[in-house]
């Protein structure tokens, strides 16, 4: 590992430092985390990545690992374990093509537009081939699977909690932390508050959600019941159970995006929104070019840990509804867990690892295209 | 490029260091070689007459978190010190991941505990693998555990190969309970038959039974996911399954291994189970057994199915609303039973169903079958020794006895004794009533000669856990038709049965049962 | 009339705006607030009460009870509570606080200085990490197999691993660190179980601190280099002109500018570790068991004990609401906005 300074940085700088230990600082600033991460890291990687070649026995003394080969991804994909993981899909209707079809164009036009972009990468060139590939892939998964008859599969199911619960989460942290950062008597005591629900262990959250949600002992009771809504539960429809475990989500996350977007307003400098205010701009205007392009860093990051952080899911679908109505609302994790519990480690394994390559797909789709062209374009 | 040659050699002498510290570090503190001499080879276990003979020894016994089934390891253990000199730890975790605890203990050779109090239908997976040691010669040494008194069925189901694995200190099987008061009402006999059940249930479904002016439930028995339904589900099957005895089995064809889930007994049984939650909460989908449990003690179900804690619940005035309501009855049966030739139900008759009662073919379930103590075989013989003698001493009328008649311990009868003393259950604070009506349930159960045992082969948590329970949950979400489940069903538990090995799987099954 | 849609500085809202501002703040702060209260309530609740419907409020549709609480703090599962509870509050601060120093540092590190792993360099080393396993299956103990591949490493860095020019860069490290946290628990438990009963330290502070801080520096490290890419440079050049060290600079200009970022993400990460489930199970025996547990095991063979998993809920969140309240002060004091605020 070479460290140099920064080339941005002015060359003064790099030459006024002397001694060993500031030669060396830029190695005993990193080291250390890299050195912890890969303690913890490489051998649990490598690990399930055997396991989910395997199939585990508890054996004499102890236990052995057998090697099946691709077995165990062969049977994500197939027959019912296929059903489970990726849906059940509904046959093609006119609707199904349609949708596939303008999705399909969609994506040829983008990789049309880069083709005709003069400046060709052969990683560039690989990065969109595989995100058409696995975009295409997923948006013939969820139409087949979202209508008409199909039913979701535990890799849909995930999709939709983690991009729906993302996209409120950050919307509300938001607003609630802009509200937050004017100069309000009792601001204080409401940030304190908004930041409870994170601090509520998951487990502990989807026990109170259970509790709240239940339908004839729960607070809401009454009001289901004045609804005439005594024979109607949440838990027996896929859509109002998801949706439950989505708001148990929303509930507990927002105050991560609230309170990082709250630190990043208050740090942002208000020279120029005085300059602003003194040439007569209103807050809109204000917000749009002076405070969203300073939180639009912090914004990215908190996006990208959410996403990895919400792929994980497991505790809300396990005790709200564990995984109903039927696996309507399972996610992977939860999928990894039943098999995990039933000591089919290497089922296990192998849909962790489906999970690991979704999160790196969507992550890196998020790293180097989303992220990278907002921050950029400032 | 000098920055990474230091970077390099901070690498080494920090790898190289964290090497040396773990190979030269503490030794072995938790893994003791697996102590292979028999216990003939030390002094007998004995446990009561011992003179303080475990001074000094510290036994570590996994279990759940109570304050069911934990609770009386605790409050017994100092009396435990007291009489023998060993001190007991009881190490809780939560109930969901008991098994796996024990699993990455035991498998990965850290041997962190001596004991563990568990299900009996584990042993199946453990004592194969050397991980939890035969106890048989203690308890043929040791004349105060009474292993006599304990009830037949339990013996087996504590036994594994003709060796006892486990000591019990519960025992666990589904009776079905009802209110004397509402069925009276309505001029309704208890249900001798599913169909009897569900006919009570519709009748009395809707009806206010707990006095609050409400419509309550006709039957609540829980079908969550992820929980139990796939041992409610077998307490349908079983008397539609098996008729010929104990021995028979209801979950394979003993000739070929082949599932008996594919037939009209199995999807009867479906039907069934469906059918109890149109006149249950209309949340039961996701009720777990707590959730029934709590509504039939707040008066709210006229029906419903369980294991033996809702007895000494029921009479707990504090939090039962039903005290002396509660009637108790084995599971309900069937008038016709599968031609396991043809897969059709047939009508009972002297040959189809010889332990008919009237005509009703009852099989009451043993699921789960009850909390029991297993030893680790991989500790040193004194800690073995010390472990047995807990579990025993747990076991012995002297303390069970006390135990099982207490809701709060979560331990249920499984001696013979204890449902014959009838005057220890009124002891406890049961009614006469309440006494006899639990305990004639209990005993019609375990007394009948069609009792059928849990599932016990290898890959059962595959079997039941994991295909029985997506495939239950996608039916009773009204995914899958009932053909579509059975088939389902036996297409998977086939697939298992060949991936382990049919005949291995066989021989194992026809041990459980007790066939040769 | 227009008074009360005009702001008095550019903080301040307007009138009607803070009228709104309040209503949709406090529809929010309901929304938190009614769940907690239906786990204090629930709290003062038994069996029955919980079972035979909703009961809103203690005294007057309902009679409270202390049973749930006697239970976990002076009854059968006080002795439990107590010791996870120190366990917890010991584990976790330890830990967010090195996550935090080890992560804010690497995280400046990666802002200011450039990092160019080369890419022959990472294949040596997976191709030795392979190896260490290949060695360990043949039979030799994890020890010398490690020793082996090390030095292996060692002499094929000092020559192939320098024939490749490819190098990769600061994002490309930053993005490897969050990837760290992309496998779920689920799958990563038992490895890391294995890892610390080879090193006998199962059971210990040591293993859930090592395994909580690595697990939690991939966030530090991503929020605080925004945090730190928002300081000026020109501030760190002047104290650098003046003869400061990196170290110097870091520790007293780039530490105290960051606080709000820092304040902020010690508390994520003090929240992540008080609230750790899985690893927490596995790597604990008996000794170092924490809350997170006790809350779980509330759902046992007679279904969830709300009332006793309302309190422990309560019990476990009181800590840190503190510690929010005390921190919170720092994370309005954005340094930078300086004395012209408001």
């Amino acid at each position: 590992m070479d460290t140099r300074n920064d080339e941005t940085q002015p060359a003064r700088l790099h030459t006024i430092i002397s001694g060993t230990a500031d030669r060396l600082v830029g190695t005993i600033f990193l080291l250390p985390t890299v050195l912890a991460l890969l303690f913890l890291s490489i051998f649990p990687l490598i690990a399930s990545l055997y396991v989910s070649l395997t199939k585990f026995d508890i054996a004499l003394g102890g236990f052995k690992l057998t090697f099946v080969g691709l077995k165990n991804y062969k049977d994500l994909f197939t027959g019912s374990e296929g059903t489970h993981f990726l849906g059940e899909f509904a046959p093609n209707t006119p609707l199904t093509w349609t949708v596939f079809g303008l999705i399909v164009i969609a994506l040829a036009i983008f990789l049309a537009r880069y083709f005709l972009n003069a400046r060709i990468s052969i990683g560039g060139l690989i990065g969109r081939l595989m995100l058409t590939l696995g975009l295409g892939l997923s948006s013939w998964m969820l139409v087949h699977t979202l209508w008409n008859g199909g039913r979701l599969g535990t890799a849909s199911i995930t999709l939709v909690y983690v991009f729906v619960g993302i996209f409120f989460q950050y919307i509300l942290g938001l607003g609630l932390a802009l509200l937050t950062v004017q100069n309000l008597p009792g601001r204080r005591f409401f940030r304190v508050i908004f930041l409870l629900p994170m601090m509520i262990t998951p487990v502990g959250v989807a026990y109170m959600f259970r509790m709240l949600t239940d339908t004839s002992k729960g607070p809401f009771t009454p009001i289901w019941q004045a609804f005439g809504l005594t024979d109607f539960s949440w838990v027996n429809n896929p859509w109002s159970a998801r949706t439950a475990i989505l708001i148990g989500d929303i509930w507990q996350w927002t105050p991560f995006m609230f309170i990082v977007l709250v630190a990043a307003l208050e740090s942002q400098p208000t020279e120029p929104i005085e300059a602003a205010t003194v040439d007569g701009a209103n807050s809109w205007q204000i917000f749009r070019h002076i405070t969203w392009p300073s939180i639009i860093p912090v914004s990215m990051t908190l996006i990208l840990i959410r996403l990895i952080e919400a792929f994980k899911i497991v505790d809300l679908p396990n005790v709200m509804t564990n995984g109903g109505p039927g696996t309507a609302t399972q996610s992977l994790t939860y999928h990894a867990y039943i098999n995990w519990r039933a000591l089919d480690l290497g089922a296990s394994a192998a849909v962790a690892y489906m999970l690991l390559f979704l999160v790196t797909f969507f992550s890196m789709i998020f790293v180097n295209l989303i992220r990278q062209q907002t921050v950029e374009t400032l | 490029m000098k920055s990474k040659n230091v970077l390099l050699k901070l690498l080494s002498l920090m790898i190289v260091s964290s090497v040396l510290m773990a190979s030269c570090g503490t030794p072995a503190t938790t893994a003791p070689e697996a102590a292979t001499d028999a216990p003939e080879a030390t002094e007998a276990p004995a446990t009561e007459t011992a003179d303080k003979m475990y001074e000094g020894v510290t036994i570590d016994i996994l279990t759940f978190v109570g304050p069911q089934v934990a609770e009386p390891l605790q409050r017994r253990g100092p009396d435990f010190t007291a009489l023998t000199g060993a001190t007991v730890n009881i190490i809780t975790v939560p109930n969901s991941e008991l098994y796996q605890k024990v699993l990455t203990d035991a498998v990965s050779g850290t041997n962190s505990y001596d004991g563990y109090l568990f299900a009996p239908s584990w042993i199946v997976d453990f004592a194969p693998a050397g991980l939890i040691e035969d106890l048989t010669p203690y308890v043929e040494k040791d004349a105060a555990l009474e292993w006599d008194d304990v009830a037949p069925f339990f013996r087996d189901f504590n036994s594994y190969g003709g060796k006892v694995y486990s000591i019990p200190l519960d025992g666990d099987m589904h009776m079905v309970y009802y209110r004397i008061d509402s069925l009276e009402e309505a001029g309704l006999e208890p249900p001798k038959t599913w169909d009897d059940y569900l006919a009570v249930a519709k009748a009395l479904h809707g009806k206010d039974l707990n006095g609050d002016g409400e419509g309550d439930y006709g039957s609540c028995i829980s079908k969550a996911p992820g929980q139990q339904s796939y041992w409610w589900i077998w307490s349908i099957a079983a008397p539609y399954i098996q008729s010929q005895g104990s021995n028979q089995g209801p979950f394979f064809n003993t000739k070929d291994m082949t599932p008996l889930v594919n037939n009209e007994a199995f999807k009867r049984a479906l039907e069934v189970y469906k059918e109890t939650g149109l006149y249950g909460p209309p949340d039961e989908t996701n009720q777990g057994v707590g959730d029934s449990r709590g509504l039939f003690l707040s008066g709210r179900c006229a029906l419903t199915m369980d294991w033996g804690d809702i007895g000494p619940l029921a009479i707990d005035a504090e939090n039962s609303k039903v005290v002396d309501k509660t009637g108790a009855i084995q599971n309900p049966g069937s008038t016709e039973v599968l031609d396991w030739e043809t897969g059709k139900l047939v009508a009972c008759d002297a040959t189809t169903c010889p332990y008919a009662v009237d005509g009703v073919n009852h099989a009451p379930f043993a699921s789960f079958g009850g909390w029991a103590g297993a030893v680790n075989a991989a500790v040193d013989q004194k800690q073995k020794d010390a472990t047995y003698a807990f579990f025993s001493y747990m076991a012995q009328p002297a303390q069970s006895n006390a135990d099982v008649v207490v809701g709060k311990t979560g331990y249920n009868p499984f001696r013979i004794s204890q449902f014959e003393n009838k005057q220890a259950w009124v002891d406890a604070g049961f009614s006469q009533v309440a006494a006899e009506q639990y305990l004639s349930g209990i005993e019609q159960s375990l007394n009948s000669p069609n009792m059928a045992a849990d599932l016990r082969i290898p890959k059962n948590h595959e079997y039941i856990q994991v295909e029985l329970d997506r495939i239950l949950a996608e039916y009773i979400a009204g995914n899958l038709t009932t053909d579509e489940a059975a088939q389902q069903l036996y297409d998977s538990w086939e697939a298992i049965t060949e991936e382990a090995d049919r005949e291995a799987q066989l021989t194992f099954y026809k041990g459980t049962l007790g066939q040769k | 009339m227009k008074r009360w849609f005009q702001s008095k500085s550019i903080n301040t809202p307007s009138p009607v705006g803070a009228i709104l501002s309040y209503l949709v703040l406090g529809f929010w702060a309901v929304l938190i607030l009614f769940p907690l209260y239906w786990l204090i309530v629930t709290s003062f609740k038994n069996s029955g009460q919980v079972n035979e419907g909703p009961f809103y409020i203690p005294f007057v549709d309902f009679k409270p009870t202390l049973d749930a609480w006697k239970y976990i703090l002076v009854g059968d599962l006080s002795k439990d509570t107590i010791r996870n509870f120190t366990n917890t509050a010991i584990v976790a601060p330890i830990s967010a606080l090195l996550a935090l120093i080890f992560g804010a540092t690497a995280a400046y590190a990666l802002v200011r200085f450039e990092y160019r792993p080369r890419v022959g360099a990472i294949l040596t080393f997976i191709g030795c990490v392979i190896l260490s396993i290949l060695l360990v299956s043949a039979g030799l103990t994890w020890q010398i197999a490690l020793v082996v591949s090390f030095v292996l490493f060692f002499i094929l860095l000092q020559t192939i691993g320098r024939r490749f020019k490819r190098a990769l860069g600061n994002n490309d490290i930053a993005f490897w660190m969050i990837s760290q946290r992309m496998l779920p628990p689920i799958a990563v438990v038992i490895p890391i179980y294995l890892i610390f009963q080879q090193l006998h330290l199962l059971d210990t502070y040591t293993a859930l601190i090592i395994t909580y801080v690595a697990s939690n520096l991939p966030i530090v490290i991503w929020l605080m280099r925004d945090y730190i890419s928002n300081i000026p440079i020109e501030l760190e050049e002047c104290a650098s002109i003046d003869g400061a060290s990196r170290y110097r600079i870091f520790w007293s200009i780039v530490l105290p500018l960051a606080v709000p970022g820092l304040v902020a993400t010690f508390l994520f990460v003090l929240v992540f570790t008080w609230n750790e489930y899985l690893l927490a199970l596995f790597l604990s025996s008996a000794k170092v068991q924490t809350l997170p547990l006790t809350i779980a095991a509330q759902n046992a063979t007679r279904g969830p004990q709300w009332w006793n998993m309302s309190v422990l809920i309560l019990i476990m969140i009181v800590p840190v609401i503190v510690i929010a309240i005390i921190l919170e002060r720092y994370i309005t004091r954005g340094l930078l906005i300086g004395a012209v605020k408001g």
